[in-house]
């Protein structure tokens, strides 16, 4: 079990690394307005905090720091320091400093040497001079006429990162199609040009998503707070564990799921671990476990969240289904436990006996759902009764370039996201067979229904697709198996192309209505590929089957 | 029955550290406020016994929030918290009302201590 300095420590890495952001952010609005009342005042009691908090560990250099650059942002804040003239140097060398501690901390690093800096913080709250390094004032002063110094960052606006990566999807676009023609034409000169363009702007793609990745930590960060908020609030006690903060993934898609995974946690909290006197009972430990974690698998990262609480119960989830009208009593008595646990993520479902202040409030995990498919990620969930429960978030690392693959049909291509696609089966006649009119195949242990996906295109109307018959199958079909919300389905495709980077665009209006289609692509050869919405295809399919 | 307390600091890490000090000695850690105004909130909703205060908060100073919680909880007894070099304050703290302070950081024997006494009503501008 954690012992309670490593909880202290774990909580004082999280404040202080939000303390020294929100640092930075104040001391750049001080130096666009040196008179800027609330920023010092934060300035001051961030520095207060993380001097007291720095103590309290026994890290007295980090504290000492922290302290004097409080003195400083009191004596600015009552108007006898300005913020100006090498008093802004120092104080800017002071917080970097700062910032290298807290991070010397984290890694279990020692703290890097301050004396220079105290003394002429110490210099500065006494009114005189600071003494600027004699090495970095000489090679100022000689480079003074060479070059300004400028900071290695940039900070830079996220909008303009996502400006920047549309643009280089176009270019990747017709960089495709440059390459075609030129294949066409079969002019060495141009193939060779082609060639180079192709791998400078591959190069240029990875670069800039590469600029738009930041580490899953700065969100995970947050949640210590989170949880022991709503833990104290329910009475229970909670173990909280992070790992894979440094996994990296791109910042949007962090943005967009902050609330999901909000979610998911406080609902863990407050339904998934069970009560300090259920946990006796049981036999378990009191503390619950609840970790968050993340991890890349393949192109995609993994985001869990697992507590070893009671579990979901599949039979009260079948009853409640059952009585919210979204299954027949009958067909919800022959689902398996992962197609019952399915409804949990229908709009409004809810197990909550009692809406409680923390999470629950009227808000079920279709919001987590909503979130990943807009993402076009997907969520797994595992669970055990009375063991725990784990909910994992499948995320694209990068929002514009998917991996998909191409596939035929009525001499048509379609992509596939294949963050929806498990796996390719090319089946001889003898594999399929027919069970209730549907087409059936058997994949790891698991009965997988086929439909020709020309018939969820084509077939016009509302009403239910025709029996199969044995009849319908000559030949070996080609079958690209999808997975959504842990139902997988066999479409049946005329053949495979290939597997390709594309770039999705958002159908315009008024096709934007049409939700079979994400979006559509641009092929090398200039072709219009429709982006298939592998979510709106098996709701299609699950609606219409016969 | 338990002395109930209400912790007032706007640091999550310092208000872990005294609910777990308190908690650990027997008191009942009614609430933590992170700013004055939750602070003012909570005091109406549960009012505790005693209240550790903390200095420098992000809506009010310490000094407006004790000022305020003199008015609405006159029973509730005050112990200020404060990382020095705000002596001053402090001062003005005791003048207005509140029993004792704690200098951060706290020995978890300080802390029971100055709490102990200053909810046997006998504490008077003690420090750590």
């Amino acid at each position: 079990m954690k012992t309670r300095d490593q909880e202290y420590r774990e909580l004082f890495m999280a404040e202080a690394l939000e303390y020294y952001d929100s640092m930075s952010r104040h001391l750049s609005e001080l130096e666009r307005n040196p008179n800027a009342g609330p920023s010092l005042n934060e300035l001051f009691r961030l520095m207060h905090n993380l001097k007291a908090n720095a103590r309290a560990m026994g890290f007295n250099d980090l504290g000492e720091v922290a302290h004097h650059l409080e003195t400083l942002f009191g004596l600015i804040r009552d108007q006898e320091r300005t913020f100006s003239g090498p008093l802004t140097r120092v104080v800017f060398t002071g917080v970097d400093a700062l910032g290298n501690m807290i991070r010397a901390v984290g890694a279990n690093q020692p703290l890097p040497d301050a004396t220079a800096l105290l003394d002429n913080l110490d210099r500065l709250v006494r009114g005189e001079e600071p003494i600027l390094d004699a090495e970095e004032a000489a090679e100022s002063e000689e480079e003074s006429n060479k070059k300004m110094e400028l900071s290695d960052l940039v900070y830079i606006q996220v909008k303009k990162l996502d400006n920047l990566l549309n643009l280089v999807g176009e270019l990747v676009i017709d960089r495709d199609r440059i390459m075609t023609l030129a294949q066409e034409l079969d002019n060495p000169a141009l193939l060779a040009t082609a060639q180079h363009l192709f791998r400078i702007s591959d190069d240029l793609q990875y670069s800039v998503m590469d600029a738009r990745l930041v580490g899953v930590g700065v969100l995970l960060n947050k949640f210590p707070r989170v949880v022991r908020d709503v833990a104290s609030a329910e009475g229970k006690e909670v173990e909280l564990t992070l790992s894979g903060q440094d996994v990296q993934i791109d910042r949007n898609i962090l943005q967009i799921i902050t609330d999901a995974l909000l979610h998911l946690v406080r609902n863990a909290v407050s339904h998934g671990l069970e009560t300090t006197e259920q946990r006796l009972a049981a036999g378990k430990p009191v503390v619950g476990k609840l970790n968050l974690s993340a991890l890349t698998e393949r192109d995609d990262v993994l985001i869990q969240v697992r507590d070893d609480g009671r579990g979901i119960n599949t039979e009260a989830v079948r009853r409640k289904a059952v009585e919210r009208g979204l299954v027949s009593a009958n067909t919800a008595a022959t689902l398996d436990e992962k197609a019952v646990w399915a409804f949990l993520f229908e709009p409004g479902f809810s197990m909550a006996q009692k809406v409680t202040d923390i999470s629950g409030r009227g808000v079920g995990l279709d919001v987590v759902k909503l979130a990943l498919d807009s993402l076009g990620g997907q969520l797994r969930v595992e669970s055990e009764l009375g063991v725990g429960t784990t909910f994992t978030l499948v995320l694209p690392t990068s929002i514009a370039v998917k991996g998909a693959l191409l596939v035929e049909v009525e001499e048509r291509p379609y992509a596939v996201p294949l963050l929806h696609t498990d796996t390719v089966l090319s089946l001889h006649p003898g594999q399929i067979s027919v069970v209730g009119g549907v087409l059936v195949t058997y994949f790891q242990e698991q009965s997988v229904p086929l439909v020709p996906l020309r018939q969820l295109l084509y077939d016009e109307g509302d009403g239910p697709l025709p029996f199969a018959t044995r009849d319908d199958i000559t030949g070996p079909q080609q079958v690209l198996v999808v997975n959504y919300n842990n139902r997988r389905l066999g479409l049946v495709v005329d053949r495979f192309i290939r597997q390709q980077n594309i770039v999705i665009k958002p159908l315009s209006k008024p096709l934007d209505t049409i939700d079979l289609f994400g979006g559509v692509t641009l092929l090398g050869s200039g072709q219009v590929c429709l982006v298939l919405d592998v979510p709106a295809l098996t709701r299609l399919f699950l609606n219409k089957r016969p | 029955m338990n002395k109930r307390i209400l912790i007032v600091d706007d640091s999550f890490y310092m208000r872990t550290m005294l609910k777990n000090m308190l908690t650990d000695a027997g008191y009942e850690v009614v609430g933590e406020a992170a700013n004055g105004a939750q602070a003012l909130e909570m005091a109406t909703a549960t009012s505790p016994d005693l209240i550790t205060l903390d200095v420098i908060l992000p809506d009010n100073t310490g000094l407006d929030v004790l000022k305020s919680l003199r008015q609405i909880q006159p029973s509730a007894k005050v112990v200020m918290c404060s990382a020095v070099g705000q002596e001053v304050i402090v001062t003005e703290a005791i003048e207005n009302g509140a029993l004792a302070y704690i200098v951060k950081p706290f020995s978890e024997e300080k802390v029971l201590e100055i709490v102990g006494s200053a909810l046997q009503g006998d504490a008077s501008e003690q420090s750590a």
